[in-house]
């Protein structure tokens, strides 16, 4: 069997549509210990690989949401301080030599592991997915470059904890700022578009239980489609997917106007989209065949 | 049955192509480092070699580690092992050299239009330029002024523009260091001392968070109505670039280039020899709204709620004014604050009455001259005085300033802003 079919099967069985792309980057970072960077637009999915993936190996999913300002401390370890305080109390009259008390205090009972920590300390390596990391910043990138290369972390107070097994790491961006190349040449790279036509409603089919094929079709040309248009928010895959399971709860069985324009709101998240696209509705559905109920019907 | 490298033959033909592809990729402006050619290796060695698009994909993952990369991967990678595939028997002469060849031959040419370097190897001026100056003061102003940048003068341009961006600095960041009190307390370094007494917390050590740096994003005019202050702009753009690590550089005329991973580094002169190579379009027309088009439908990520946009451009637009008008509303929209630097805005004679400017206007936050230090001074100057607010705050709340009182100072308005510099509004 070709190595790269096993993992195809993989995320297939755990309900991931994956083209070959996703399938070879995966399997290389598999196979050769490599952080691998996701980027792409909101919604297609990035996540979702590093959720795939960590049920596929039957392992935990640990996650580091970045964000502004996110620091070593966040990300690392932090110490108890409350029950430090309490320690200290606890033990005020002991006699025993202050740097013996010490040592206690900063040993592992008052130490707070942060997903970084936690990840390289499971005896089964985990899936640690770095989620957004363009959303911290540079220092912070630094700092992960150093953690992701030698695999070990120094407190001071204790010491240093080497990896005990290599977590699979996946990281993801948005670009909302470029990465550092230091960060870029390190990770394998995948790039993850809008899904093709195909692609989306067979996804649709898997994901959402009990839908027609021709309204999964029929959605998927829409979204193919309004994703030309210049908009505020292009709606992603997830949009797609809340707005079947949204048609399937009404029990629609085909797209129409009426229908569409009500449920506008769940396909677009900005109120210019929605204005926009509401503007020119009753055209552009004609433009993907779908017959549009008259008003006069009513 | 197995398909792996296993054949010494084939691994050091193969190895040896692969490195000829690196190399290829660089040539191109696309970067694989030395361990991304191991890693390339590695990956082969990890995969079926009898699958042609797993053989594809495996390096694509590999070596391309940016959409922009990614194109340029796909464009070269047929040209580059089509050859490989032609030569047929393994260990055959390499492609390397004709592949380069025919990849450089399909580089966008230079369509007369004048590189950089070639413009720059000017020294004297062109008989245009010379009637350009002759009838505009402020361009005379301008040559004088910007011919040569010396040592110096380079420094100060590099203090100025670090001045613009910590004036635009609009928001503390959630990261803390230490700080003598009033500040948060500092939990960790405050037990840490008490250790020292017993655990009674008797010093305590305070934190405050630092004033963070916006994001900016330039965007450059080089098209040739821009040429007089070409000079000016190279070293404006490296400068800045230089100054400022948050920043993300782009150059238009009919077209949009990034080139801000040009411009880092500290050699300027190999900085320009990679952008004259990567702009061919250096002093041709300007099509602003096309440029302005491009940079949000592919780069419109860069751009968020903290993000300073400053364009450098004339406005002289040949494209399509309604094009300029959509992006710039939509730029505007997206944008911390939107400031356009004219060269022109610094002659007194000036109104800004092209019509690609009357369309770009309504958009801007700060529209002002930058045509020589002076006028950069000046931008420091003006940004300094919104105090209070911050700069950035400040601008957006444009165009109604708050009412003036006579105890508090009245901030300045877009016409004292005018009067700085001499301008009639």
């Amino acid at each position: 069997m070709s190595t790269t079919a096993a993992i195809q099967e993989m995320l297939a069985e755990h309900g991931y549509v994956a083209d070959r792309q996703v399938v070879m980057s995966v399997y290389l970072a598999q196979t050769l210990e490599r952080p691998l960077l996701i980027e792409g637009p909101a919604g297609v999915g990035k996540t979702e690989v590093a959720k795939v993936v960590a049920r596929a190996l039957d392992t935990e999913l640990i996650r580091l949401q970045c964000y502004e300002g996110l620091d070593a401390h966040a990300a690392l370890y932090e110490w108890n301080y409350q029950r430090q305080l309490l320690h200290i109390k606890l033990d005020e009259k002991s006699q025993r030599p202050l740097a013996e008390r010490e040592a206690d205090l900063f040993s592992e009972d008052f130490l707070l592991k942060r997903p970084l920590l936690q990840a390289i300390t499971q005896p089964v390596p985990p899936v640690l997915l770095i989620d957004e990391l363009d959303r911290a910043d540079e220092e912070f990138e630094s700092f992960l470059l150093e953690v992701l290369s030698d695999w070990q972390i120094t407190i001071p107070e204790i010491g240093t904890i080497r990896a005990v097994a290599r977590p699979h790491v996946i990281l993801t961006s948005n670009r909302t700022r470029e990465l550092s190349d230091a960060v870029r040449r390190r990770c394998f790279y995948l790039w993850i578009d809008y899904p093709e036509f195909d692609k989306e409603v067979e996804i649709v089919r898997r994901k959402v239980n009990g839908i027609d094929i021709q309204l999964a079709e029929q959605i998927c040309r829409f979204m193919e489609k309004i994703r030309m248009q210049r908009l505020e928010k292009v709606p992603g895959v997830a949009e797609t997917l809340d707005w079947a399971k949204a048609l399937v709860a009404l029990h629609q069985h085909h797209l129409d106007l009426e229908v569409v324009a009500d449920t506008l709101g769940i396909v677009f998240k900005d109120q210019r989209d929605v204005a926009q696209v509401k503007q020119s509705l009753a055209e552009f559905l004609e433009g993907l065949g779908v017959r549009a109920k008259l008003a006069p019907e009513r | 049955m197995n398909h792996k490298i296993d054949d010494i033959a084939l691994h050091g033909a193969l190895s040896a192509n692969v490195v000829g592809f690196c190399r290829l990729l660089r040539a191109q402006g696309s970067g694989p480092a030395l361990g991304e050619e191991q890693d390339a290796l590695r990956a082969l060695a990890a995969i079926d070699l009898s699958d042609p698009e797993d053989f594809r994909l495996s390096l694509r993952t590999v070596l391309a580690k940016t959409p922009a990369e990614q194109k340029l991967f796909d464009a070269l990678f047929d040209i580059y092992w089509s050859v490989w595939d032609r030569a047929g028997e393994l260990g055959q002469p390499q492609p390397e050299s004709s592949a380069s060849e025919k990849a450089s031959a399909n580089r966008p040419g230079k369509n007369g239009l004048t590189s950089i370097r070639d413009w720059l190897k000017q020294g004297e001026p062109t008989e245009e330029e010379r009637e350009a100056a002759g009838y505009s003061p402020i361009e005379v102003h301008t040559k004088r002024d910007f011919k040569d940048f010396n040592a110096e003068e380079l420094e100060e341009i590099g203090r100025l523009l670090q001045a613009i961006a910590r004036a635009l600095a609009t928001r503390f960041s959630r990261r803390y260091r230490p700080a003598r009190p009033p500040g948060r307390l500092d939990l960790r370094r405050t037990l840490r001392a008490s250790l020292r007494r017993g655990g009674e917390l008797l010093d305590l050590s305070y934190c405050r968070r630092t004033r963070q740096k916006p994001k900016l994003v330039l965007l450059c005019d080089v098209s040739k109505s821009m040429d007089l202050y070409s000079r000016f702009l190279i070293q404006f753009m490296y400068a800045f670039q230089n100054a400022y690590r948050r920043i993300e550089t782009f150059v238009f005329a009919t077209s949009l280039h990034h080139v801000a991973p040009l411009l880092r580094g500290n050699d300027l002169s190999a900085g320009l020899d990679a952008i004259a190579a990567q702009v061919p379009d250096w002093s041709g027309g300007t099509r602003i709204g096309a440029a302005l088009e491009t940079f949000l439908s592919e780069h419109a990520d860069l751009v968020d709620h903290q993000t300073a946009l400053v364009i450098v451009s004339d406005g002289w637009d040949t494209g399509e004014i309604e094009t300029l008008e959509e992006s710039m509303r939509a730029l505007q929209r997206r944008s911390r604050c939107l400031i356009w630097l004219n060269p022109l805005l610094g002659s007194p004679d000036y109104r800004p009455a092209t019509r690609g400017m009357q369309a770009a206007l309504p958009y801007i936050d700060l529209f002002a001259p930058a045509h020589n230090i002076d006028s950069l001074k000046a931008l420091v100057g003006y940004l300094m005085t919104l105090r209070g607010a911050t700069a950035a705050q400040y601008l957006r709340r444009r165009p109604e300033p708050p009412a003036s009182t006579k105890a508090v100072p009245a901030a300045p308005t877009r016409d004292d802003w005018y009067r700085r510099f001499g301008v009639q509004p």
